[in-house]
């Protein structure tokens, strides 16, 4: 079986192991000329350090040099999707288009033996391209997350557990797509749509509703708003301003209160200090990162698994 | 070995996909040794039952029993006894002879390669060519010979000759028959081509509209069918239970009537019938009940 699956399957795993060893490549250059602009690690620049003059220097360089590759991370997103589609689709898919299912379901490996090998194979490749993969894309941000925090998404999103989790559930979607309409192609589309519609729901939608989120409440301090140095790297989802009382100000009301402090020809801070007027910050503490990493890829894994699930009871059953 | 004196025995075999029943109350004793030939139009059913024999649909109805054992549990014992070859005999297209020889090695318990590669070295098929660039005959051999080296004991063969040339069916059939002479495989075939059974088959199953019209043994077949020419009348008379079908021209009604061989009525005459009018015969019938369980 190990033959068969590696002679069947090896066009799509080497293509995808050279993209992965390729991109994978660049970024340990580019990531170590970057790390090297942090001496003593970026760890060491993260949080409150990261005021401190020499840390700050770092930053500025990293921004300059780097911060184009930074920008063009996003394409990642879509790494987990190429992986576990290109694998999973042609899995179930390509034996029905080409009439072969009969072929390789009479000979004397019982079907579900066939099946479950293929899958543990290619879901065994999916995890360690992405794996692979996301272990340097992790090791790269380190700089940029000292930084600004692994919340936003073109960290949380590429780093960690997740990106394997949405590979498995890209392979679960093709493989299942691949078994009911029995062609590839249209697969790899279906998973493509789902992965990018999954994807955004949960990180729009249901990410930041893992847990109950903290509020920070401040008066506006007189010299304006101070960086939040101890909180950048927190996972801010809403800000704004509330009245001595607490009560939430709507953008009308603050434009009439920024309206008074004009005519009042007074400073803005100052003018709500005078008033009790305070910020308030809706967000996640950086210390979530690793439970709502794991809430993500469970989420991931248990519709991968129950695609999976409708797969093997498909064939089981000789539905196709 | 009481148990594999059947090659293939079905029991109230029904098969139904979402547009309605494509087989219906399929009962089949078939014995095993021989060539038995699965025979019926387009769309009457034989893809099903083949599939249902072999293992890759289960039954929505019924049972069937493949040299003795349940065909549905799909254990590897009994999958390596039989062989498959589909319609348009699929192989890896990719792959190359010899690699779809590895696989057929791979995935079978008693895969005889010397055997295979003999059988693809006579008829001059290159191990190293890819299966996509061969020929429809050579692929067609490609898989028998695939289908041969797992030594089953019932060989099972969806239309194998429907796609190729005049040549390439002569050859195929040549080798298939040769592997019939070499003993101890029983082969089920499919085929609407009626033409040429006889020489070749042992048994008949005809296949209409998802039931079966007519199995037995085509010796006794013929033995029990004849055609009766008499002058025209407009009932069939005293046969009427025994009579298939009833052809009338100006002068003459010709009956073809399975009633063994009772003596025939003044006035009549009796010839045997040929195994491709008995088949054409059957499937010209109207079997209002198969076209309804079609239909419903």
């Amino acid at each position: 079986m190990a033959w068969l699956i590696w002679r069947q399957h090896r066009a799509e795993v080497c293509v995808l192991a050279v993209l992965v060893g390729v991109f994978g490549l660049a970024l340990l250059v580019l990531g170590t000329q970057a790390h090297d602009l942090f001496p003593g690690g970026p760890a060491r620049c993260a949080g409150q350090a990261g005021v401190d003059e020499a840390c700050a220097a770092s930053f500025r360089g990293l921004d300059e040099r780097y911060g184009y590759v930074e920008n063009l991370l996003a394409a990642f997103y879509l790494v987990p999707v190429v992986i576990g589609a290109f694998l999973g689709a042609p899995l179930l898919a390509r034996e029905l288009e080409d009439g072969t299912w009969q072929l390789a379901w009479t000979q004397a490996v019982p079907r579900t033996r066939w099946l479950a090998a293929k899958l543990a194979a290619l879901a065994g490749v999916t995890v360690a391209l992405t794996g692979m993969f996301t272990a340097v894309l992790t090791w790269f941000r380190e700089p940029f997350d000292a930084g600004e925090g692994r919340f936003q998404y073109d960290a949380f999103d590429l780093e960690g557990l997740v990106p394997v989790a949405y590979a498995l559930f890209a392979f679960g979607v093709a493989t299942a797509a691949g078994a009911i309409l029995r062609r590839s192609l249209p697969a790899f589309g279906v998973a493509f749509g789902a992965f990018l519609a999954a994807r955004m729901t949960v990180a729009l939608l249901a990410r930041p509703a893992y847990a109950t989120p903290l509020t920070s409440v401040e008066p506006v301090p007189v010299g304006g708003s101070k960086d939040r140095a101890g909180h950048v790297a927190d996972w801010m989802i809403e800000r704004g301003y509330a009245d001595a009382t607490g009560r939430r100000l709507s953008a009308t009301e603050f434009a009439e209160l920024e309206g008074a402090a004009d005519r009042a020809g007074t400073n803005l801070n100052q003018f709500l200090h005078a008033r009790g007027v305070q910020q308030f910050g809706v967000y996640h503490p950086a210390d979530r990162f690793w439970p709502f990493q794991l809430i993500e890829t469970a989420l991931f894994l248990t519709v991968a698994a129950v695609l999976i699930g409708v797969v093997v009871w498909r064939v089981r059953r000789r539905v196709i | 070995m009481t148990a594999t004196e059947f090659a293939l025995r079905t029991d109230g075999v029904g098969k139904r996909y979402r547009k309605g029943w494509a087989l219906r109350d399929c009962t089949l004793d078939l014995p095993a040794g021989g060539v038995i030939a699965l025979v019926g139009p387009n769309g009457a059913g034989k893809t099903t039952l083949l599939r249902l024999v072999v293992g890759l649909l289960a039954p929505s109805a019924g049972s069937v029993e493949v040299l003795g054992h349940d065909v549905t549990a799909g254990t590897p014992h009994t999958l390596s006894r039989v062989g498959f070859l589909a319609q348009e005999h699929p192989l890896y297209k990719r792959f190359t002879v010899a690699e779809m020889l590895r696989f057929g090695r791979a995935c079978n318990l008693r895969f005889d390669q010397g055997l295979a590669e003999r059988r693809l070295a006579t008829l001059g098929i290159p191990l190293d060519r890819r299966a996509g660039t061969l020929s429809g005959g050579q692929q067609a051999q490609v898989a028998l010979a695939l289908a041969l080296a797992k030594r089953p004991d019932l060989l099972v063969l969806d239309e194998p000759v429907a796609s190729l040339d005049p040549l390439a069916r002569h050859e195929f059939l040549q080798v298939l028959m040769g592997a019939v002479a070499e003993g101890g495989v029983t082969v089920l075939f499919s085929s609407h081509v009626v033409h040429e059974l006889e020489r070749v088959c042992d048994h008949l199953v005809v296949l209409d509209h998802g039931r079966v019209t007519l199995t037995g043994d085509i010796d006794t077949l013929l033995a029990e069918h004849r055609l009766l020419v008499g002058p025209r009348t407009a009932t069939d008379l005293d046969r009427a239970g025994a009579v298939v079908q009833a052809v009338h021209s100006d002068r003459h009604t010709t009956l073809l009537v399975r009633d063994g061989a009772i003596p025939t009525a003044p006035g009549w005459q009796a010839r045997p019938v040929a195994l491709e009018e008995l088949v054409l015969a059957y499937l010209r019938r109207p079997s209002a009940s198969g076209v309804a369980a079609w239909r419903g």
